[in-house]
């Protein structure tokens, strides 16, 4: 991390560039929703369609230059990565259990094969 | 005590204690949004009707986004100031943080109030009428007040009460403050001998067991006025009785048990059951009688009692209320009046066609709205003719696949949703006069101008309570696209208030700090800054999501 004067005036440059970027990821996200020549060039707007993508895409460009830049991210200790990592990891972990619960294990034969095979004897 | 590894690191980790600690802090802020955003891919996913694409207004969403962009900046530069030794410029730079985080909030604030004001109403068909409730006016133009002094909408069922039943356990005694307060309201100005009373309609007298010194007991006297103390009193005699007639039932049965057995002791439980029951006329001179309802008559009646559709279910001569309360009396007319209709939407209309095999289009034409509202009717067919002008732009522009069929067809919101800007550029197409500049952009914040545009763009319509499905605020109530928008974002909304808190308390407090150890606040406001960036980073992906998509 920047800690000398001279590396923190360096990296406000940095900070300022960035933070160009990222107007123009937002504009560029709006126009890609919106801007029907834009839409026209990537084909159709809806929640399955390629504006979705770009979209997302331009959001987690966005979020990865305020981790990386803002949040020094970039030249972190590796305690930090470790965390942050392990955070992604379980939220990650808790998207899959939700895709889990939104199907229906009994009915979708997960764990449930139908009624055992009933004997005569009983 | 001095508190260690607050400027310098700790030699295992490398960093400041706290800087450790706002990690794992945020580690756990990714889980709790991970998760959020997890549930509204399945909401979305899972959603038994048509999700609603880009219904919130872009323009505050965008402006926001700025707004949290430039604090992310200023709140780095207010940290590398502090590192250059620069309080005055520390001081601008977090001041700069603040303001950002008081627009956000503002705006936020505004698209919050639009929505909770906004009313949908989904009727039995499936269509969907969004706008704005119609306030009730008295007889001389003005709008009507109920008794706390507030306009009463147009989405009450009303009963015309002559008498009223409690339940004497599930009463809410809220609603007992809420009648009387309502019965009172509507005696202004009458004489003391027309004025309506709430009274109890016959004496209440338990009946006591065998031994006690009296037959019975009188609880309350015919013509008490209603009050929560009379209600307390009654429900405590009631549930003494129930008290004391379950033990002696109980008895009761244990004795029947033990004869049953005593007579037949090698029979099974079960064999002996259908035989063991409780004699009940001899028990009875041993219980006390129970008070499970209190009828209350209205002199000077009928009132007219008004409650909100979630809280009463209306019948022609009785209605009930959620708890379990009765409103003797006729049934009044309470349609559901929209003074100014903002939308009209078939999307769920068509989908539940298309799931029945029928055809949309069809539906849409046979529906109440359709046939019973001229407005409608010409609404619909200007919007078809805007659709088929669509059809052709995409054709033209998209072109068409190797059998002809088009590349890209307009969406079901396209094809069956008339909005309040369509409804807008429908009157000022037919002659309504535009708005300015200022007042046009004031829409994109505040939502359709219907003062300016009038009648012609927005208009009135009644519906009758038999076609209401379900009505609501644009709340969390209303689906679950609402529920997880007023999740996310208030939850959003609560961390940007918070981090303005904290790094308020750094630009306000901190200069004695920055006197003695200016290193450790420049390391508290780097930790509050990482908090602020996560907030920023939240923001980041919910635009997209929530305004876009």
């Amino acid at each position: 991390m920047a800690n000398s004067p001279e590396e923190i005036k360096k990296a406000t440059r940095s900070y300022l560039i960035v933070f160009g970027i990222l107007c123009v990821g937002t504009v560029l996200t709006v126009a890609v929703a919106t801007w029907y020549p834009l839409e026209r060039l990537i084909g159709g707007h809806g929640f399955d369609t390629w504006d979705m993508a770009v979209g997302l895409l331009i959001a987690t460009t966005k979020a990865s230059l305020v981790g990386l830049v803002f949040m020094h991210l970039n030249h972190e200790k590796f305690m930090v990565y470790w965390i942050f990592a392990l955070g992604l990891l379980m939220a990650a972990f808790l998207g899959a259990l939700l895709a889990l619960a939104d199907g229906d294990p009994v009915k979708d034969g997960f764990f449930y094969s139908g009624p055992p095979e009933v004997s005569e004897n009983l | 005590m001095e508190i260690p590894y607050v400027v310098s690191a700790r030699k295992d980790t490398g960093l400041f204690n706290s800087k450790i600690a706002i990690w794992l802090f945020l580690a756990s802020e990714v889980m709790l949004f991970g998760g959020f955003f997890s549930a509204y891919v399945f909401l979305r996913i899972g959603a038994d009707y048509p999700w609603p694409e880009r219904t919130l207004p872009v323009l505050p969403g965008l402006i926001n986004t700025f707004v949290l962009i430039g604090s992310s900046v200023t709140v780095v530069f207010a940290w590398a100031s502090l590192k250059l030794r620069q309080w005055r410029k520390f001081q601008i730079y977090m001041g700069i943080t603040i303001a950002c985080a008081a627009i956000f909030m503002v705006l936020k604030a505004i698209e919050y109030n639009v929505k909770l004001g906004h009313q949908g109403v989904r009727l039995t068909d499936y269509t969907i009428l969004e706008g704005h409730l119609k306030y009730e006016t008295g007889a001389d133009g003005e709008y009507a007040r109920d008794h706390r002094g507030k306009k009463v909408e147009q989405n009450n069922l009303s009963v015309a009460a002559t008498a009223v039943q409690f339940n004497s356990v599930r009463y809410y005694k809220p609603w007992i403050d809420e009648i009387l307060a309502q019965v009172e309201h509507q005696n202004a100005g009458r004489p003391d001998e027309q004025r309506a009373k709430v009274v109890l309609a016959d004496d209440i007298v338990v009946k006591l067991p065998h031994g006690e010194a009296a037959e019975s007991k009188t609880i309350a006297s015919a013509g008490e006025p209603l009050s929560r103390e009379l209600m307390k009193r009654i429900q405590n005699e009631h549930l003494e009785s129930r008290r004391l007639n379950s033990r002696r039932r109980t008895v009761a049965l244990r004795s029947e048990w033990a004869d049953a057995k005593a007579a037949n002791p090698d029979a099974k439980g079960w064999e002996l059951a259908p035989g063991v029951n409780i004699d009940g006329e001899a028990l009875e001179p041993h219980l006390r009688s129970e008070i499970p309802n209190v009828l209350f008559n209205i002199v000077n009646g009928p009132a007219r009692l008004y409650f909100g559709p979630r809280h009463l279910r209306q019948g022609e001569t009785q209605s009930r209320l959620r708890d379990d309360t009765q409103l003797i009396g006729a049934m009044i007319s309470s349609p559901l009046v929209l003074e100014y209709v903002d939308a009209i939407d078939f999307q769920h209309l068509a989908m539940r066609a298309v799931e029945r095999g029928i055809d949309p289009i069809e539906a849409i034409e046979n529906s109440w709205l359709i046939q019973n509202h001229p407005f409608a009717r010409d609404a619909w067919d200007w919007h078809q003719r805007k659709v088929v002008a669509l059809e052709e732009r995409l054709r033209a522009d998209y072109g068409t696949r190797a059998d002809g069929s088009p590349r890209r067809v307009p969406t079901n919101k396209e094809r069956y949703r008339i909005g309040w800007k369509e409804l807008a550029e429908k009157a000022e197409e037919e002659g309504g006069a535009g708005l300015s500049y200022f007042v046009g952009m004031s829409e994109e914040f505040m939502g359709p101008n219907y003062a300016a545009r009038g009648s012609a763009a927005f208009p009135e319509i009644s519906i009758p309570r038999e076609r209401v499905g379900f009505a609501s605020k644009f709340t969390p109530a209303w689906n679950t696209y609402y529920a997880i928008y007023f999740t996310i974002t208030g939850l959003h909304g609560l961390h940007v208030i918070g981090g303005a808190i904290v790094l308020g308390y750094y630009l306000f407090c901190g200069r004695q700090m920055y006197l003695t150890n200016p290193e450790w606040l420049a390391n508290r406001v780097e930790v509050g800054g990482l908090f602020w960036h996560f907030v920023d980073l939240v923001w980041i992906f919910v635009f997209p999501i929530l305004y876009l998509m």
